[in-house]
């Protein structure tokens, strides 16, 4: 059938999550939370989770939805549920938003959101960790690239349940010295799991696969990047059994803590030499811009690791500068950069996909302007920089007009991608073939287009 | 049909083919070395093995339907019937110019 191997529902996903980044750096530019709030303030929590699941959650559960089958060479196994997971994260999301503005004070919701919405998340993260899994179970034994995403689902799951003992307790519906204690040292391991291993974890994953595919490199599963998998997976481990001597009262999580992130350095810096040898290895001469994009996100996440691994810079202010840079350097810019490819590359696939052979068809890149989008990755990796370094001195006028200029280069790549969906760019000749369908914005594709 | 005209019709899918273009390279599937095998029996009966850049691509089966749709329109064809395979997988060595 043709197109069966589209998933239906990654475009909605990535809709939701665009929406999300925008927001979320939206609150900031506003003066919302950290630095205008404490760091562990609601308000804070409000932008953080915003950008955690809005964005990078919703953004890589779609990602991974299309393109777990290209790593196993399977198709996914209850796709039908993507749509239903979407909607509780959604859901979910919007509860504990609320629930963390009703602990702010700020208006008059009732505190039952958090525990709610941590509930909902759970579900729906579980709904689609379960998805994933019963896919991946399928393709057993596992290439190198999709083992790097059962580990970041073993972290999804865990700092989703982390998360919702978090909502039970800080909302006052349970009572317990346990999840107190959880509560008091355990934030730091609960956004190591989410955005370490989680979303860093699956998107390095995905990325041996797309770095080979996008520069015609020879695949090749070196010891190295087996090096890579196995200190990621034990650095999540070992962060998971520090979450058991947080809530058992031993002693030694910060240890293990620092030696979880000793690993990860490790894991990214083997990732790293894999990169570059792929990168030697390439057929195609010129890189495209989304492999560059991301190029300067990789490196932002090694100098982010790097810093998080000198125990002088995981407090106060520097370690919110670091966490930041590692979150729009290193996550939110690998996402953007390769969103700017995926989003072009699904486009075209819905539109000529069905007339390819039966009429001249425009490549994927003439779905895209480069020499545009290249300004707006240079505006918004700058950007990235100037707020960072503004966090570490803690000025923040000039991290409100950093965020601000985040906030346009965003604003503009996500007109670049409405640009690609319209097919905009797309030579007038070849734009609209005899039989061309022209894709939705974000709605999901019919039926008999996409998965089952 | 002798082997003269097999070998002129078997030319002359390989040129129709080159209409198809792998959407990512932006180059010809016949050019990057995704079509392995044309098979032109008696009768016009004509049987092409191809591949794909990446094993189970998104684009897979628009890449198939497509060489299907192409081979049909090539006169001379009375049947037509694609194979997809990954014995032996794609590597970029394969290609007759670099992309």
């Amino acid at each position: 059938m043709p197109g069966a191997t589209l998933s239906r529902w990654t475009m909605s996903y990535f809709a939701a999550a665009c929406l999300m980044l925008v927001a979320g750096q939206g609150l900031m530019v506003a003066g919302y939370g950290y630095p205008f709030a404490d760091i562990s303030a609601p308000e804070t929590l409000v932008v953080v989770h915003l950008i955690a699941i809005g964005w990078l959650s919703l953004l890589m559960a779609g990602a991974l939805l299309q393109f777990v089958p290209v790593l196993i060479a399977r198709p996914v196994i209850g796709g039908r549920f993507a749509m239903p997971a979407l909607l509780l994260l959604l859901g979910g999301l919007g509860c504990l938003l609320g629930g963390f503005v009703a602990l702010s004070g700020a208006l008059d919701l009732p505190l039952a959101l958090l525990p709610i919405g941590g509930v909902m998340l759970l579900a729906g993260f579980g709904l689609f960790a379960g998805i994933l899994a019963v896919t991946l179970l399928s393709a057993r034994p596992l290439p190198l690239p999709a083992r790097f995403v059962a580990t970041g689902l073993a972290a999804l799951v865990g700092a989703a349940l982390i998360g919702s003992a978090f909502t039970a307790t800080l909302s006052g519906f349970t009572e317990s010295p346990l999840l107190d204690r959880l509560v008091a040292d355990g934030v730091a391991l609960h956004a190591a799991l989410g955005l370490g291993g989680w979303l860093s974890a699956t998107a390095v994953g995905v990325s041996y696969r797309l770095f080979s595919m996008f520069l015609l490199a020879p695949e090749v599963e070196r010891s190295t990047s087996r090096a890579a998998w196995w200190g990621a997976s034990v650095a999540v481990g070992l962060v998971v059994v520090a979450v058991v001597f947080v809530l058992s009262g031993i002693f030694g999580a910060a240890l293990l803590f620092a030696a979880a992130l000793l690993l990860t350095l490790m894991a990214v810096m083997l990732y790293g030499a894999d990169v570059l040898h792929i990168y030697r290895g390439r057929k195609r001469k010129q890189a495209e811009l989304n492999i560059r994009a991301s190029f300067a996100a990789l490196g932002l996440c090694a100098l982010s690791i790097l810093l998080l691994n000198v125990p002088s810079l995981r407090s106060g202010n520097m370690v919110a500068a670091v966490v930041y840079l590692f979150v729009f350097g290193w996550l939110t810019g690998l996402g953007l950069a390769q969103l700017y490819k995926i989003v072009a590359f699904l486009t075209w696939l819905e539109a000529y996909g069905p007339v390819l052979g039966r009429a001249p068809v425009p490549r994927v890149q003439d779905l895209v302007d480069e020499r545009h989008a290249l300004i707006l990755f240079r505006l918004y990796y700058g950007a990235v920089g100037i707020a960072v370094l503004s966090l570490a001195a803690g000025t923040t006028g000039f991290f409100r007009m950093a965020v601000a200029g985040q906030l346009l280069s965003t604003l503009c790549l996500i007109r670049e991608f409405i640009r690609a969906r319209r097919l905009s760019i797309v030579p007038a000749a070849l734009r609209a073939p005899a039989g061309m369908v022209r894709p939705r914005l974000f709605l999901p594709l019919s039926a008999f287009q996409g998965d089952k | 049909m002798n082997e003269m005209d097999k070998t002129t019709l078997s030319e002359d899918i390989r040129t129709a083919l080159r209409m198809v273009i792998d959407p990512e390279i932006g180059k010809n599937i016949v050019d990057l070395g995704l079509v392995y095998d044309i098979a032109v029996e008696e009768g016009g009966v004509v049987s092409v093995t191809m591949t794909t850049t990446t094993r189970f691509c998104p684009a897979t089966d628009f890449l198939k339907e497509a060489v299907q749709a192409c081979v049909w329109y090539v006169p001379g064809v009375e049947y037509a019937e694609v194979r997809l395979t990954y014995e032996p997988p794609w590597t970029p060595d394969m290609m007759l110019d670099v992309a």
